[in-house]
């Protein structure tokens, strides 16, 4: 077997006249994290819910683990899991009854604790989504993306909002999931979770790729053209004192 | 078989919700029982017709002033005792606080040559209520025949009326009620839950998150009326329960039918909340449209305003409209003692719309 997930070729969409995708082309390899990153409406979440069986596709194809997503939607979203950037839960169900009736959706036996667990939420086995905070949303939206043990799971800015202390710890829990072996897709604003997660970026702008490496060759490339920040780079920054100041410990 | 499983994992957890959903609840089951109490107990005034008279007794015999005493104390006269004279009580009668008004003259209950008490009784009623004075005039006549018999009974009589009443459709306005009310409560539950709790779903995001997953939009549609039809069966038997309990209100048919035929209703009705909702973006598009499509139905179908009252060409119409056949035939199955096989017509209208609706809601289904 191919060490290729996904297949990106031409993928192109249209809204009215304006093309919002304009024939992106890319392969996301398994077992890597894979970001996209580009500026509010470069066609970044477009793209994933393409590749999601979500959306329509106007153009060009995408593979997904050797299933066309366009023929086959029902069969991706099978192996696919995706923590959406707008999306929410039903009320008056708890985490574990919400988890059970997304596994019964797969025809998959639930594992609702054993999940709760994995993402730190076994306490809140019997709580609403309501009760949670932010930080626990998003690792519960995780948990629910992980129900039928996908093959691919997709994140779209799964940290926006988030306090530093939830951010780190979604990085960990992002960092567990790549050692599974779970190939990760996400899309992010902050350029440091990038560099600390990703294997590779594709930055968009336009509904274009304009750019395509390894964080570090990525910025080897700037460097080459003989950049130099503007102030002096200081050994720490606001959030390295924020967080020593305050811990990395969940506040929730 | 793996569809079905889907569809059933949804269907116990949208339950579930539904049972935690304090508004829902009250919605779906004590508004209809409020209503049936209300609307019970003024309805549920015994099962024969009942009149409000004045009795003028102008007569100083001993069977008049026996008549009077077994007229009171019947269940279809209630004598009004403040009425004692012909002009309080003709002002009563204009006012409609009084059906009729019966005056014994002074010659009633004479006793004639013959040996038995004779006489005439006048009654006065209001000139336009027709219908009222035929069954009052019935009524009267037969509790005449009935002393005339007693009175005469050694010899044999002549001629006499052998009457037997055939499959009474003795239907009492408890019977309109109650199944008119049950209708309502199915309309109430497929309509205008859906338009609230299932355009909020769609709006907290929940759909978006439900269509990750590999299901398709006719298993989301099942499971949500599968959830329905259940809470349907619930709320009505509920309310029957209430009807047994509190009122004079006896089923004739069998459980069975009714059973089945609650099924077919609220799977019905469900289709047209399920086609507004799927539609809808959110409740502010849903709400109107639920009112223009239920009000019509609410007034046209029987449940409030009989259906007899309503001029020909709208009582054609009328039998068209999905909730007529449902106000119908729970009314055949509870009042008549009808089965499922009788209601071929109901069906037949039921069955129409639920194709027709449910291709609508799978077509203009909108998962945001």
């Amino acid at each position: 077997m191919s060490k290729v997930a996904i297949t990106v070729e031409g993928l192109t969409k249209k809204y009215g006249k304006t093309t919002v995708v304009k024939g992106v082309d890319f392969t996301v390899e398994r077992g890597e994290v894979f970001g996209i990153l580009g500026p509010n409406g470069a066609g970044k979440t477009t793209t994933l819910e393409m590749i999601e069986a979500l959306r329509p596709i106007d153009g060009g194809e995408v593979v997904l683990e050797g299933i066309n997503v366009a023929k086959h939607p029902n069969k991706v979203k099978e192996i696919i899991g995706v923590q959406l950037q707008s999306s929410g839960f039903y009320d008056n169900l708890t985490l574990r009854e919400l988890l059970i009736m997304f596994a019964g959706l797969y025809n998959q036996s639930a594992h609702p604790d054993e999940l709760l667990a994995e993402v730190n939420l076994e306490e809140k086995a019997k709580a609403q989504v309501k009760e949670l905070s932010g930080g626990q949303k998003q690792r519960f939206s995780v948990a629910s993306a992980l129900v039928n043990k996908p093959k691919v799971l997709f994140l779209d800015e799964p940290t926006t909002g988030l306090d530093p202390q939830a951010r780190r710890n979604l990085w960990e829990l992002v960092q567990s999931i790549k050692k599974k072996g779970i190939t990760v897709v996400m899309t992010t604003h902050y350029m440091e979770e990038a560099e600390l997660l990703c294997d590779r970026i594709a930055i968009m702008d336009e509904g274009e790729i304009i750019a395509l490496d390894t964080p570090d060759k990525l910025i080897k490339n700037l460097l080459k053209k003989g950049f130099k920040k503007t102030k002096e780079v200081k050994q720490a920054d606001l959030e390295d004192v924020f967080i020593d100041l305050t811990g990395k410990d969940l506040r929730e | 078989m793996k569809d079905m499983k889907q569809v059933l994992s949804m269907a116990t957890a949208f339950t579930k919700r539904y049972f935690r959903d304090k508004v829902a609840l009250f919605f779906t089951f004590l508004f209809p029982l409020i209503f049936l109490l209300i609307f019970g107990t003024i309805f549920s005034g015994g099962d024969g017709p009942n009149f409000d008279v004045a009795l003028i007794n102008n007569s100083q015999s001993e069977f008049s002033s026996n008549f009077v005493e077994n007229l009171g104390g019947s269940d279809v006269f209630t004598i009004d005792e403040d009425a004692a004279d012909r002009e309080s009580a003709e002002e009563k009668l204009g006012r409609g606080e009084l059906d009729a008004i019966l005056v014994m003259p002074e010659s009633f209950g004479e006793v004639s040559e013959a040996g038995t008490p004779s006489g005439e009784l006048e009654v006065f009623y209001d000139q336009g209520d027709e219908q009222l004075s035929a069954t009052l005039q019935a009524v009267l006549d037969s509790v005449f025949s009935s002393i005339n018999s007693e009175l005469v009974g050694q010899q044999p009589e002549p001629f006499t009326v052998n009457a037997q009443p055939i499959q009474t459709s003795d239907l009492s306005r408890l019977d309109y009620t109650v199944s008119g009310l049950i209708g309502f409560s199915i309309l109430s539950l497929g309509i205008f839950s859906m338009s609230e709790g299932f355009t909020g779903d769609k709006k907290a995001g929940a759909l978006r998150r439900m269509r990750v997953s590999p299901i398709k939009t006719w298993q989301l549609i099942v499971a949500t009326g599968i959830n329905r039809v259940f809470v349907g069966i619930i709320a009505v038997a509920l309310q029957i329960a209430v009807a047994l309990l509190f009122f004079d209100f006896t089923i004739r048919g069998d459980i069975i039918s009714l059973s089945l035929f609650t099924i077919l209703s609220t799977t019905c009705l469900f289709g047209f909340g399920m086609a507004i909702a799927g539609w809808a973006r959110d409740a502010n598009q849903a709400a109107p449209l639920s009112n223009l499509v239920s009000f019509p139905m609410m007034f046209l179908s029987g449940v409030f305003f009989p259906v007899f009252l309503m001029p020909e060409w709208l009582q054609a119409i009328t039998r068209f409209i999905p909730l007529t056949p449902v106000v119908d035939g729970l009314r055949f199955i509870m009042a008549e003692g009808q089965t499922i096989f009788d209601l071929g017509p109901q069906l037949a209208v039921i069955g129409a719309w639920t194709v027709i609706i449910y291709f609508i809601a799978f077509k203009v289904f909108r998962w945001e």
